[in-house]
Formats: structure tokens, C-alpha cells, sequence
């Protein structure tokens, strides 16, 4: 097909009169529906979580309904304002989510036992303006560093705990000649944000200050901390493969898996395939600036469950939430998609040992989202998007400061964001 | 013997089918984005009428309207490198197959020509990336991750795959050209050069005109192949984002972003209107005066 038809709305439509269909289909036991995004984890619902609950509760019956990830927004949005859609609700966490708040597409979860299992912070994603809690927190994820354990013991290096022991190790395997220093490239913007400056910068903003100081507007980015941050970013430059520009995330990750580089800037999201070709992987969290610095982790919420406010069986959806809340539901599903993070504050193993070593640099670091996701996104130039955009300008330019970096994205920030406007 | 009004009723009756799916297909859902594109949908209080706001926005604010000039200027220049590649390498493949220099390897030929156009955009995305692919490639430089670069490279990676398409509508209008002509020319003392643009180029000026504004309507509905390549944020700094992309990101918004389908219809409308008027005004101006000798 050489053409994209201009037919979506109808394709909305149909969507809309097939799933309306689904929810009346069964009187007993009741059937509820979930759409989710995630098209990839249809066998870890259908073969382990939902037989679980269903041996639990076999008055309901749950059916995992996913859509394409890159049509889930305007999919959901569609099938909800023409009075559908699943029973239940994957969430979006923050801007988007707070935006179907407002519209009301979901029912309050207030009053719901398994909440009580998720702290204020934990539920921050997911709060509406009345600072209701809408969705149920379901996993996080963490972003950090995946390295090769036999490079680094073979050049007798040591895991970086400071920044300049960070640029030290970098500079040591350059030397070294026989390996990239970090499989890193800026072809596919988003991971120069997530897995780079959001990763390492908290560190330098102060985590959860810098990224509350600007939404309340008390700070710019055009503050020092955010400027340092950004040059530290860049600082990675020269250890990048040559031809950097062009790589994506699979060459990346590919060149890590193969042995040929021996960082991976990552998430914990890909777990599996940082780690398919059987190499000795282990993980360090970001180096902060100065010895004995506090240690910030970049946790980002990725998903809830919400309930449809015109779901027609919302009991057996609360039903099913409340389960997700408990021990059991996030025992299962970590386990069976590893590198996705519980939320709850009660203790989870995890039996992928990287994970639970992901896991293990939660200890003693203060954890923060992704900096620019929380109401700095929702107008238009969103801040992630230009975050996005400005540092692979950043990176695929030679003249570009990270000075310049900061005023373009403050200058963009205050264009619409009330509290920076001033 | 049918009357003429059975016949144009059975006429009718042929035409039915292809008409109503053509109609549900086609014509109402684009008439449903236009009324859509005219409404605020979003709002708590449903569908509200809101004229043209919809366009204002996309025309007026500093950011959206700035990348979507941006997305028609990519979008011309992508159609400019068809136009004036893809179509005169297909003339020129299709004067070649149809020459008769080639004698009997004719068909061999037009076979391997075509099977690009026979491939999935995602394999032709993904074979030229490694092709060009700094770390494991033939090419160094980073053509995909360099601004300048970024929208040739994709445009020649379009050509390499669908010139087969110019080249056999081409070969068959050249086919078509009665060989006496071309003898008569011959005998007139006309060499191949000569007999190619005085005879043969002519008879088929039409189609050329036809495969020319082809050419115009499947690039500016262009989107598989950068969306393939580089998603729905194309860039760098959008330097690869054409109008078809721009939709995309707009109607189903990204994990951060909500969709906005209202504006995504505007969007869709200004696409339909942009690839509509130049077509209407070339049938118009043009096609209707090329003239199709009949021999």
C-alpha cells in the first residue's frame, strides 16, 4: 500500500459497534473486557494471570483485549466518547491520563481495599485535579546501565559510581581500542530523553525538586542544575560509535548483545534482549556528580487499570482491580515479563536475578519519573517532544551548547505552561 | 433486441456492487472527516460545532503550523525527487525493453525490474537500512541521521522501489504505438533518437501526463516508508516528516500525547483539498490538451 486512507473514523466506528457487543454477550457468568496496549503480553494474561483469577473467582470471566500500541490513544478515545470500549482501561500514566480524567471516561477507585496498598507517590500518575486516585498503579519501570561484565574484567575496571569515574571508565575502554565504550546512537530520539538525560540528570536537578520546581514554576531550565545536566549528557559524545546519528535502538542494543561495546545505556524494559546472546551482564544505576551525593533513580509509572465510567459491570471490574492490588496478581505478572517493576509498597521477589539487581538500586536512591511527562507535556510544544527533538540536535550537530539547548526548551516551555509564563 | 432503458438499467445493475462498496469505503468516511474536522469532539458536553477553529489552529499556532510548513515543503521535495527521477527512469527503462535491442531477454528484464515494486515497504525500509547502515553497511556516513541527507536518502530509497510502476505503464502505451509509423519513420531517414521524441513520445504524451500526477497524488499520500524507517516523529528535527506522518502524529497521538482526532481531520481535509486541487487544475490546464492521436 502505497497510501494511508483517510477512512479512521469509520474504522473507529466499526471498532465502536464491535465492542459494544462484547460486554452483553454472556449473562453468567459476567464477562468484562481490557484493553490494553501491550499486544505483546496477550500469552502472559491468557496462560497465567487471568487463570489465576479466574480459579478465584469463577463468577467472572476476563478477557484481554489489546490494541496496536501506536493506535491505543485514539483508539480508546474514540470507542469511550461513542459510549464503548472494554469494561477496564490500561492508563496512560500523567499528561494523557489526567486529560481522560478530566473527560470522564474513568469511575473513582476511592474507596477500593487494594489501594490502600500504593503510596501518594506511586498513585501520583494516575490522581485526577481533585487528586483522586483513577487507575490502578500496575508496573514501573527503571532506567540505569547494562554492562559487559567481562569487558570491564578484562580492562580491570571497576563499576563508576561518581561521573568523572563514569568518564574515567568511558575514556579507559576508548584507549583500550577494542570496544565501543557505550552502544549508544541518536537515530531514535525518545531513548536520547529517557535512557540518557532523564536517566542521568536527576542527579544534577535534584530528582523530584528540580521536576516539581518546574511545574510549580520555581525553577527554568534554563537553571544551572538543568544546563549542568544536559552538558553531562553530552559529555557522553565522544565514547558514541562512529556514525552514531544513524543507529537505532535495535543496532544499540544489538551491538551490545554481539560483545562489541561495553555499556548499554537502557531501560529495564529490555531485560530479555540485553541479555539473549548469554553474555555476563550485571547493571549500575547513574553516577552522580560528587562522591557521597545523594543517588536518584529514574522510576517511571507505565501503566494502571482503570474502571469505565460506563462500564456496565463495574462490581466485577472492582473485583478484578482489588485482585491486581494484592501480592499474588504482581508476584505474576513481574515475574512473567521481567523488567516491568511492582509499585506496591509490599515486597515482591523477582526471580530474574537482573531484575531483582534493578530492583536492588531502589535501595537508598530517591526515585523520580521521567522529568518532562507530568503536565510540562500537555500543550503544545509538549516538553518531551522537544526534549526529544533538542537533544538529538544536541547530538547529531557540532554547534549546538547544551546552553542553547536549555533556552530553546524553556523558551518553548513558557510559550504555553501557565506557571513559567511570568 | 434490449431496449435502452433495460439496458441502461442492467448498466446499472453492473455498476451497483463496485458503487455502494466504493461508497462505504471511500466516500463516507472522507465526508466523515470533514464533518468532523469542523467539530470539537473531545469536550465534556460531546460534539459542539466550532466552524473553522480547527483550521485556525493548524494554520496560526507558532508550533503546529510551523510543522506542518515544514511537512508540505518535505512533502514537495519528496514529490520533486520522484518527478524527476523515478518518471524519467521509467521512460527511459521502458524505451529501452521496448526497443527490441534487448531481443529476447525482453521479458527477463521487465520481470527483474519490477519486483521492487512487489516488495513490502518494511523490507525495502529495513534492506536499505542496513545497506546504509554505519555500523554493519557499505556507507559510512550516517545518510539517515544527517539533516540535510535524511529526506534524499528515503526519497531514492521510494525511487529504487515503485520506478518499476512508471516503467510498465510506460512499456505498454509504448507498445501500443503502430509499427508503421515507426518504419515509415525509418524509411524517412529518422534515426532511433529522432523516431523516440518525433513519433513515440508524442503518441504517448498522455500517458506520461497520467503517471506524472500519479506520481504527485501517491507522494503526497506518502507515509509507509518514513514511518517505517523513522516513526511517527521523523527526524531529525523532522527533517523526513511529510504530510502523511504529520496526520499520523497528530489523529493517534504516542504514548505522551493525546490524540487529537479533531485536528487530525482538519489535517486530513488539507491533504485531501492539497492532493484534489493540483489534480483537478492538471486535468484541466493540461491533460485535456495533450492530444491522443488515434492512427
Amino acid at each position: 500500500m502505497r497510501s494511508i486512507r483517510v477512512s479512521i473514523p469509520l474504522a473507529a466506528t466499526l471498532g465502536v459497534m464491535f465492542s459494544s457487543g462484547v460486554g452483553a454477550a454472556f449473562a453468567d457468568p459476567v464477562t468484562i473486557t481490557l484493553n490494553s496496549w501491550r499486544t505483546e503480553d496477550i500469552a502472559v494474561w491468557q496462560d497465567t494471570i487471568l487463570p489465576a483469577f479466574e480459579a478465584k473467582h469463577p463468577d467472572i470471566k476476563v478477557e484481554f483485549a489489546p490494541i496496536n500500541t501506536n493506535e491505543y490513544n485514539a483508539a480508546v478515545q474514540s470507542q469511550i466518547e461513542g459510549g464503548a470500549g472494554g469494561d477496564l482501561i490500561t492508563c496512560r500514566p500523567f499528561d494523557v491520563n489526567r486529560e481522560w480524567i478530566k473527560r470522564g471516561y474513568f469511575e473513582s477507585l476511592e474507596g477500593l481495599p487494594g489501594l490502600a496498598n500504593f503510596d501518594k507517590t506511586s498513585r501520583a500518575a494516575w490522581s485526577g485535579a481533585d487528586d483522586k486516585t483513577y487507575c490502578l498503579p500496575v508496573a514501573a519501570v527503571l532506567a540505569g546501565f547494562y554492562y559487559n561484565a567481562d569487558i570491564f574484567k578484562e580492562l580491570g575496571l571497576k563499576v563508576p559510581t561518581t561521573s568523572a569515574e563514569f568518564i574515567d571508565v568511558l575514556t579507559a575502554i576508548k584507549k583500550d581500542g577494542r570496544y565501543t565504550p557505550l552502544a549508544y546512537g541518536s537515530a531514535e530520539s525518545w531513548q536520547l530523553a529517557y535512557n540518557g538525560l532523564y536517566s542521568i540528570g536527576p542527579a544534577y536537578w535534584k530528582g523530584e525538586e528540580g521536576r516539581l520546581g518546574l511545574i510549580d514554576g520555581k525553577k527554568k531550565l534554563t537553571d544551572p542544575e538543568f544546563v549542568d545536566a544536559i552538558a553531562a549528557f553530552e559529555a557522553w559524545k565522544p565514547f558514541l560509535p562512529s556514525g552514531q546519528e544513524s543507529l537505532n535502538y535495535a543496532d544499540m542494543t544489538q551491538l551490545f548483545t554481539l560483545g562489541k561495546a561495553a555499556i548499554l545505556p537502557d531501560g529495564s524494559w529490555d531485560i530479555n534482549q540485553a541479555t539473549s546472546t548469554g553474555l555476563n551482564v550485571g547493571v549500575f544505576g547513574p553516577p552522580v556528580p560528587k562522591a557521597g551525593d545523594k543517588r536518584y533513580l529514574q522510576e517511571m509509572p507505565d501503566m494502571g487499570i482503570g474502571i469505565n465510567a460506563k462500564s456496565a459491570h463495574k462490581d466485577a471490574a472492582k473485583t478484578f482491580l482489588d485482585w491486581v492490588a494484592g501480592p499474588e496478581f504482581q508476584e505474576l505478572y513481574v515475574n512473567a515479563a521481567p523488567g516491568f517493576f511492582a509499585m506496591s509498597s509490599k515486597p515482591v521477589t523477582y526471580k530474574n536475578k537482573l531484575a531483582q539487581d534493578f530492583a536492588d538500586l531502589k535501595k537508598g536512591a530517591e526515585l523520580t519519573p521521567r522529568l518532562a511527562l507530568d503536565r510540562l507535556s500537555a500543550g503544545t510544544p509538549p516538553l518531551d517532544d522537544e526534549t526529544w527533538r533538542l537533544l538529538q540536535v544536541m547530538f547529531t550537530k557540532s554547534d549546538v551548547t547544551p546552553q542553547q539547548v536549555a533556552t530553546e526548551l524553556q523558551a518553548g516551555l513558557a510559550s504555553w505552561y501557565g506557571p513559567q509564563k511570568k | 433486441m434490449i431496449s435502452p432503458a433495460a439496458a441502461y438499467r442492467n448498466l446499472l445493475l453492473f455498476v451497483l456492487p463496485a458503487l455502494a462498496v466504493y461508497l462505504v469505503f471511500a466516500v463516507l468516511p472522507l465526508a466523515t472527516s470533514i464533518v468532523m474536522s469542523f467539530f470539537q469532539t473531545s469536550g465534556a458536553s460531546g460534539d459542539v460545532f466550532v466552524g473553522l477553529a480547527n483550521y485556525e489552529r493548524l494554520f496560526t499556532h507558532p508550533t503546529i503550523s510551523a510543522r506542518f510548513w515544514n511537512a508540505l515543503l518535505n512533502n514537495m521535495q519528496y514529490f520533486a525527487i520522484h518527478l524527476i527521477v523515478e518518471v524519467p527512469m521509467g521512460l527511459l527503462l521502458a524505451a529501452l525493453l521496448t526497443s527490441g535491442k534487448l531481443a529476447r531477454s525482453e521479458g527477463i528484464y521487465r520481470t527483474l525490474l519490477f519486483i521492487p515494486a512487489t516488495l513490502s515497504v518494511v523490507i525495502v525500509g529495513f534492506v536499505w537500512r542496513l545497506i546504509i547502515n554505519p555500523l554493519w553497511g557499505l556507507v559510512g556516513f550516517p545518510l539517515l541521521g544527517t539533516e540535510s541527507t535524511a529526506l534524499t536518502t528515503i526519497s531514492l530509497m521510494s525511487v529504487w522501489q515503485y520506478f518499476g510502476i512508471p516503467m510498465v505503464f510506460l512499456y505498454s502505451a509504448l507498445l501500443a504505438v503502430p509499427n508503421e509509423l515507426v518504419e515509415a519513420a525509418n524509411i524517412d531517414g529518422a534515426g532511433g533518437w529522432t523516431t523516440f521524441w518525433k513519433i513515440k513520445f508524442p503518441l504517448i504524451a498522455p500517458q506520461f501526463g497520467l503517471i506524472a500526477i500519479l506520481t504527485y497524488i501517491w507522494t503526497f499520500n506518502g507515509f509507509d516508508l518514513v514511518f517505517a524507517l523513522n516513526g511517527s516523529a521523523p527526524g531529525p528535527n523532522y527533517s523526513t516528516d511529510i504530510l502523511g506522518t504529520y496526520f499520523y502524529r497528530t489523529f493517534f497521538g504516542s504514548s505522551g500525547q493525546l490524540a487529537d482526532l479533531d485536528l487530525g481531520s482538519a489535517v486530513a481535509t488539507v491533504i485531501f483539498l492539497t492532493v484534489l486541487l493540483v489534480t483537478a487544475a492538471y486535468f484541466w490546464l493540461i491533460q485535456r490538451r495533450l492530444k491522443s492521436y488515434s492512427v
